[in-house]
C-alpha cells in the first residue's frame, strides 16, 4: 500500500465485484452470535425482570407491571445518581479527548527512546489494579495524616476531607479516574496516529508550516474521527469507569453524591436483591441513550441535507 | 532522537521546543502517576508505617508473606488464561466483523454499529443476573468457558475502534487485489490485518486489561477459590478483621508484571508502525 | 439485512436453550456410599492474616475428626456473601454451610433455603446448644426452630493509646467507663494536639452494630421487644446526639472509619470505638508506635453499657439428606467447645461458651489481656435486632446512610433525620 494510488475511492472494495452475500456475513455472524446471545439475549430477559417482583431467590416471581417504575422514580437515590451520571460524563470528557489526545501527539512529533519511555509511563496507570490505586488515594487523602492535607496546610490552606465532604467527592473521583482514562485513549490516539499519512505531514513541512501549523491543520483534522469515536465512548462509559473507585473508595456516600446510575443499580440489584427495580433501571439507562442516539442521528441527517 | 523529529524546527527553537516538550511530558507522567507511585512505596513499608507521613526503611515483608501465602501462581495464570483468551476472542471477532461491516457488507454497518453502541450503554450490571443464569444452564460454573465465552458479548468497543481503523485505511492495495481477483479472506489477510497491526494491538491490550479487571463475573461464576481470578483474590486482603493494606499493595503490583509484559510486547507492534512510518 | 440477522438470531436461541437442556439432564451426581463432600462458603477462609489461618486450622481439626466428610472451603469476599449465596442459590447449587454476617442474616433466613439446625441435629441439640451465649443464638431462631448458630462473633470496644493518655494527664490505668468520661478523656487529649476519639458508626460494610450498641446502652433501640420500630424513639435519638455533640464540640473527627483506624495507628487519635474483630490488624499496625490497651464499651448515664454484637452466624443450605447430615457435623463441630476454643485463640473472636472462658482459656486470656474487658461484658451482650422482612438490610443500610452518617459526621439534625429515615423504614419494611 506504498504507492500510487490513495486516491483510489473510499468505497467497499470487495463489495462490487461479485455480491458477497453469504460470505459476508458469515464474517459477522460470530459478532452477531456473541453479541444476541450474551447482550440482547439478556437484554430482553431484563426487560422481563422489569415487569415483576422477583429477589433471584423467590421461589415465584409476581408480575407487577410499571410497579418497579413506580417504586423507582419514587426514590429520591435514583434521580440523584441519574444526574450525578451526567456530571461525571461531562467532567471526564477532557480526560478522555483533549489531554490524551494532546498526549499522544506530543509523543508522536518526537519519535525515538525518550518517547517511548514517555508513552509507557504514562499508560502504567493503566496497568496496576484499580483497587491498589484506590487505596493510595485514600492514604494520600486522609485528612488526618495524609499527604495532600499535610502540603495543603503547609502553604496554608484549610484541611478538607476530600472523600467525606459532599461538596469535594465527586470531583475526587473524577480526578482518581481520570489517570486510568487518560491512560487508554492515549494508547487508542497512538494507534490512530501510527497509521496516519505521513506524506501531508513532509509536504506540508517543505512548504514552510510550522510546528503547530502541521499539527492543527494535518495532524488534528485526520485523528477527527478517533476524537469524536473516543469522545461518544467516554459519554457512554464514564459512569462505567468511575465504578470500581466508588465502590471502593466512596460506595456512593457522601449523602449520595458520587452514586451514578450503574452503582445505583449494583446496589439495586446485588445489595439489596431488587432484581426488578434494578432491571427497570437498566432499561431507562438504555431507553434514554437510545433516544440519545435517534436525537443525534436525526441531527446529522439535517445537517447532511442542508 | 536528532534528525528523527517530524515537526519543523531551526537549531535553536529546536531546544527550547525539546526543553518544553520533556517539561510538558514530565508533569503529565507526574501527575499522572503520582498515586500509583504512592501504591508502590507504601508497598515497601512495614506494617507499622503503612499509615502516615513517618519516613521507614523499606522492607519486603509484604513481598515475602505473599508470595509464600497467597496463590499467585494459581491465581494470575487463571487470570491470564482468562484475559488473553477474551482479548484474543473479541480481536477475532472484531477483525472480522470490522472488515465485513466495511468491505463485504457495508449495508450493514449503520444498523449493525448502532446495536453495538446501544449494547455499551446498557449496564452491564443488570445483564450479569441474566448471563449468570444461562451460563449456570450450561453447566459453566467452575468452568473457563464460563468464565471466558460470555465476555466475548462485550465486543462492541474493540469493533467500533476497529471499523474506524479499517474505514480510515488507503484502500488502494485492497483494490488492487480484489483487481487481480483475491478471495475476501486474501484480502483480509494479506492486506488489511496486515495494517491494522497498531490497531489491533491496542484493542487486544485494552481488552485484556479490562477482562484482568473484572471483578463481578468472575465473583459470580468461578466461586471454587482454586478456579478464581485475581480480583477477586485481592479482595481476599480486604476483610472482616480490617484490611492488610500492606499485603495488598504488594499484591497488586505483583500481578500487574504480567499486563507489563503484555503491554510491552503490544507497544512494540504500536511503535513499530509508527517508526516504519516515520522512516519512510 | 433485518430479515437477515432476525433469522440469525432464532436458530441461536434455540441452541442455548437445548444446550441448557443437556447441561440440566447431565447433572446427577453419583453417591459415594459412606463419604460425602459439602461445600463451606466463608469470608474468612483463604484471607491473609489469623482469620485465614484459624479457619484453615478449624478445617484441618474437622477433617481428622471427621475423614468421611471432605469439606470444600469457598472463600468469598466478606462484601459479597449474601450476593454469593443468593446467586448460587439461584443457579441450584447452594452451598452446604454459609458463614452469613448478622447484618444480613435476617435477610438470609428470608431469602435463602435455610435448614433447620434444631431438627438436622436431632436428640444431640439441646445439650449442644445449652452452653452457648443465649442472645446470638436468639436471632437465628424463627417460630421456634433455631437456623443459624453463632460462628465469628465480635463486640465493640474501646482502644485507646496509653501514651497519649499519659501526655494528656490522665490515667491509663482508669479508662473511661461511662460516656461522660469519654467526653472529658477525649477533651483532655485534644489539648494535646491530638484527636480525642472516634465511634465507627458509619461502618463502610454499611453493619449497624455500633449504631444499635448505642442506642441500646442510651435506653431505646432500633426496635423493641415487640418489633416496633423505634429508632427514632426520644432515648434512641438521645444516643446518637451524644455521640454527634463529640463531633461538634471537636473532639471527634468526621472522617471515615479507615481514615480514623489509620490516625488511631499513628498514634494521632486518643480513642477507638469499634468492634473487637479488627483488633488483630489494629495491633499489627500500631506496633512500636504506641501502648495499645482496651476497656469495655461505655455506659449512658447511670445504666449498664448495653453493646450489642457483630459478627457472623453459620446456616446451612444442604437439601440432600446426606449433605444436611454432614454440614451438620460441621456447624456443631465449629461451635463446640474446642471450636470456639480455636476460633478465640487463632482468629480472635469471642470464645462462646462460659465453660471455654474458665477452662483452658483463662491461661492463653492472661497473655492476651486486649479481649478481657470484652469477654467480662459479655453476659450484658445484646442480640442484633434486625428489620423484619426480606428488605431488612436494606432497611439497615438506609439508617446507616441517610440517618447515623450524616448526623454523626456531617451535623445533620438528630430527631429529623431519624425521624424521616424511620418512616421510609417502616414503609420499606411493612412494620409498625
Amino acid at each position: 500500500m506504498t504507492a500510487a494510488a490513495t486516491l483510489a475511492a473510499q468505497a467497499p472494495v470487495v463489495a462490487r465485484r461479485r455480491r458477497p452475500g453469504l460470505a459476508g456475513w458469515s464474517y459477522l455472524l460470530p459478532l452477531l452470535l456473541v453479541v444476541g446471545v450474551w447482550i440482547y439475549l439478556p437484554v430482553l430477559a431484563t426487560v422481563v425482570l422489569s415487569l415483576l417482583d422477583w429477589n433471584l431467590t423467590s421461589p415465584t416471581a409476581e408480575f407487577v407491571g410499571l410497579d418497579n417504575l413506580r417504586r423507582l422514580l419514587s426514590e429520591p437515590e435514583f434521580a440523584q445518581a441519574a444526574g450525578q451520571t451526567l456530571l461525571y460524563a461531562v467532567a471526564l470528557l477532557p480526560f478522555s479527548t483533549a489531554v490524551p489526545l494532546l498526549l499522544a501527539v506530543l509523543l508522536w512529533a518526537r519519535p525515538g527512546r525518550a518517547s517511548t519511555i514517555y508513552r509507557s509511563l504514562l499508560f502504567v496507570p493503566a496497568m496496576v489494579a484499580p483497587v491498589a490505586v484506590a487505596v493510595a488515594w485514600r492514604f494520600l487523602l486522609n485528612p488526618l495524616n495524609g499527604l495532600v492535607n499535610e502540603v495543603t496546610g503547609r502553604v496554608g490552606l484549610p484541611a478538607v476531607n476530600w472523600l467525606g465532604d459532599p461538596a469535594w467527592a465527586l470531583p475526587v473521583i473524577v480526578v482518581v479516574t481520570a489517570a486510568r482514562v487518560v491512560a487508554f485513549n492515549m494508547l487508542l490516539f497512538s494507534a490512530a496516529l501510527s497509521g496516519l499519512d505521513r506524506r501531508a505531514v513532509e509536504a506540508a513541512r517543505l512548504e514552510g508550516a510550522t510546528g503547530f501549523e502541521v499539527v492543527w491543520f494535518v495532524v488534528l483534522p485526520q485523528l477527527r474521527s478517533t476524537t469524536v469515536l473516543l469522545g461518544l465512548l467516554s459519554v457512554v462509559l464514564a459512569g462505567q469507569w468511575s465504578f470500581t473507585n466508588v465502590s471502593v473508595l466512596t460506595q456512593g456516600g457522601p449523602d449520595g453524591v458520587t452514586d451514578n446510575v450503574y452503582h445505583r443499580i449494583h446496589t439495586l440489584g446485588f445489595g439489596y436483591f431488587e432484581t426488578g427495580m434494578a432491571s427497570t433501571a437498566s432499561v431507562l439507562v438504555l431507553v434514554f441513550f437510545a433516544l440519545a442516539a435517534l436525537a443525534a442521528e436525526a441531527v446529522r441527517r439535517r445537517r447532511g441535507r442542508s | 532522537m536528532a534528525g528523527r523529529e517530524l515537526l519543523p524546527d531551526g537549531a535553536g527553537r529546536a531546544r527550547v521546543g525539546g526543553l518544553l516538550w520533556h517539561l510538558a511530558l514530565c508533569g503529565a507522567v507526574v501527575s499522572l502517576l503520582f498515586a500509583v507511585v504512592w501504591a508502590l512505596l507504601s508497598s515497601f513499608r512495614p506494617t507499622s508505617r503503612i499509615y502516615g507521613l513517618t519516613p521507614s526503611w523499606p522492607t519486603l515483608e509484604h513481598y515475602t508473606r505473599v508470595l509464600a501465602e497467597w496463590p499467585v501462581a494459581t491465581l494470575v495464570g487463571n487470570t491470564f488464561v482468562m484475559a488473553s483468551a477474551v482479548a484474543v476472542g473479541q480481536v477475532v471477532i472484531g477483525c472480522l466483523a470490522a472488515f465485513a461491516l466495511v468491505h463485504l457488507t457495508p449495508r450493514a454497518r449503520r444498523p449493525v454499529l448502532a446495536l453495538l453502541t446501544v449494547s455499551l450503554a446498557i449496564p452491564p450490571q443488570a445483564l450479569i443476573i441474566p448471563q449468570y443464569l444461562m451460563a449456570t444452564r450450561l453447566g459453566w460454573l467452575n468452568t473457563e468457558a464460563g468464565l471466558i465465552v460470555p465476555q466475548l458479548g462485550s465486543s462492541a468497543l474493540a469493533v467500533l475502534v476497529l471499523v474506524q481503523h479499517v474505514r480510515a485505511m488507503p484502500v488502494s492495495a485492497a483494490q488492487a487485489a480484489r483487481l487481480e481477483g483475491a478471495l475476501p479472506r486474501e484480502v483480509l489477510w494479506y492486506v488489511v490485518l496486515p495494517a491494522l497491526r497498531p490497531a489491533i494491538a491496542a484493542v487486544a491490550v485494552l481488552v485484556f486489561i479490562t477482562t484482568w479487571n473484572e471483578y463481578l463475573w468472575p465473583l459470580l461464576i468461578t466461586p471454587r477459590t482454586e478456579d478464581t481470578t485475581v480480583q477477586i483474590g485481592l479482595s481476599q486482603f480486604v476483610t472482616a478483621e480490617g484490611t492488610d493494606y500492606g499485603g495488598l499493595l504488594a499484591a497488586s503490583t505483583l500481578t500487574s508484571l504480567p499486563i507489563l509484559l503484555v503491554y510491552l510486547v503490544a507497544a512494540r507492534r504500536i511503535t513499530d508502525a509508527f517508526m516504519q512510518a516515520g522512516a519512510r | 439485512m433485518r430479515s437477515v440477522s432476525t433469522r440469525a438470531l432464532v436458530p441461536l436461541l434455540a441452541g442455548a436453550l437445548l444446550l441448557s437442556a443437556a447441561a440440566c439432564s447431565a447433572s446427577a451426581p453419583a453417591a459415594d456410599p459412606g463419604s460425602v463432600t459439602i461445600t463451606f462458603s466463608s469470608y474468612n477462609y483463604g484471607t491473609q492474616g489469623s482469620a485465614g489461618t484459624g479457619t484453615q486450622a478449624l478445617l484441618d481439626r474437622f477433617a481428622e475428626l471427621h475423614p468421611e466428610i471432605t469439606v470444600e472451603p469457598q472463600s468469598v469476599p466478606v462484601a459479597d456473601v449474601l450476593t454469593s449465596a443468593r446467586a448460587a442459590t439461584a443457579a441450584g447449587e447452594p452451598p452446604d454451610v454459609v458463614q452469613l454476617g448478622y447484618s444480613k442474616l435476617a435477610e438470609g433466613l428470608e431469602t435463602l433455603p435455610v435448614q433447620p439446625l434444631d431438627e438436622l441435629a436431632g436428640d444431640g441439640w439441646d445439650a449442644h446448644v445449652s452452653g452457648i451465649v443465649p442472645g446470638p443464638v436468639a436471632t437465628g431462631t424463627r417460630d421456634g426452630s433455631t437456623y443459624a448458630l453463632p460462628y465469628t462473633i465480635s463486640i465493640p470496644t474501646v482502644l485507646y493509646n496509653a501514651d497519649l493518655f499519659e501526655q494528656a494527664g490522665l490515667d491509663p490505668d482508669q479508662p473511661p467507663a461511662t460516656i461522660e468520661e469519654v467526653r472529658t478523656a477525649a477533651t483532655a487529649i485534644v489539648g494535646t494536639g491530638a484527636e480525642g476519639v472516634y465511634f465507627a458508626m458509619a461502618d463502610p460494610g454499611k453493619s449497624d452494630y455500633l449504631t444499635q450498641s448505642v442506642m441500646n446502652s442510651a435506653g431505646g433501640g432500633v426496635l423493641d421487644a415487640g418489633g416496633t420500630i423505634t429508632l427514632d424513639s426520644p432515648a434512641s435519638v438521645e444516643g446518637i446526639r451524644q455521640i454527634q455533640s463529640l463531633t461538634t464540640d471537636g473532639l471527634q473527627p468526621a472522617v471515615a472509619v479507615d481514615d480514623a483506624m489509620a490516625a488511631f495507628t499513628t498514634g494521632d487519635l486518643g480513642m477507638l470505638v469499634i468492634s473487637t474483630a479488627v483488633l488483630g490488624t489494629v495491633q499489627d499496625a500500631a506496633e512500636g508506635n504506641f501502648e495499645l490497651r482496651t476497656t469495655a464499651f461505655p455506659g449512658f448515664g447511670s445504666a449498664p453499657a448495653a453493646p450489642t454484637h457483630s459478627g457472623a452466624a453459620l446456616v446451612s443450605l444442604s437439601e440432600d439428606e446426606a449433605r444436611q447430615r454432614a454440614a451438620w457435623e460441621l456447624i456443631s463441630f465449629l461451635t463446640s467447645e474446642e471450636g470456639y476454643q480455636l476460633i478465640a485463640t487463632e482468629i480472635g473472636y469471642l470464645p462462646l461458651r462460659q465453660s471455654v472462658v474458665e477452662g483452658e482459656l483463662a491461661g492463653w486470656l492472661e497473655e492476651n489481656p486486649l479481649l478481657v474487658p470484652t469477654i467480662e461484658q459479655l453476659d450484658q451482650m445484646q442480640a442484633y435486632q434486625s428489620f423484619p422482612g426480606p428488605r431488612s438490610n436494606q432497611a439497615t443500610q438506609l439508617l446507616q446512610d441517610e440517618a447515623v452518617e450524616p448526623v454523626v459526621l456531617r451535623g445533620a439534625d438528630p430527631q429529623s433525620s431519624l425521624t424521616s429515615t424511620a418512616n421510609r423504614i417502616r414503609e420499606l419494611v411493612g412494620a409498625p
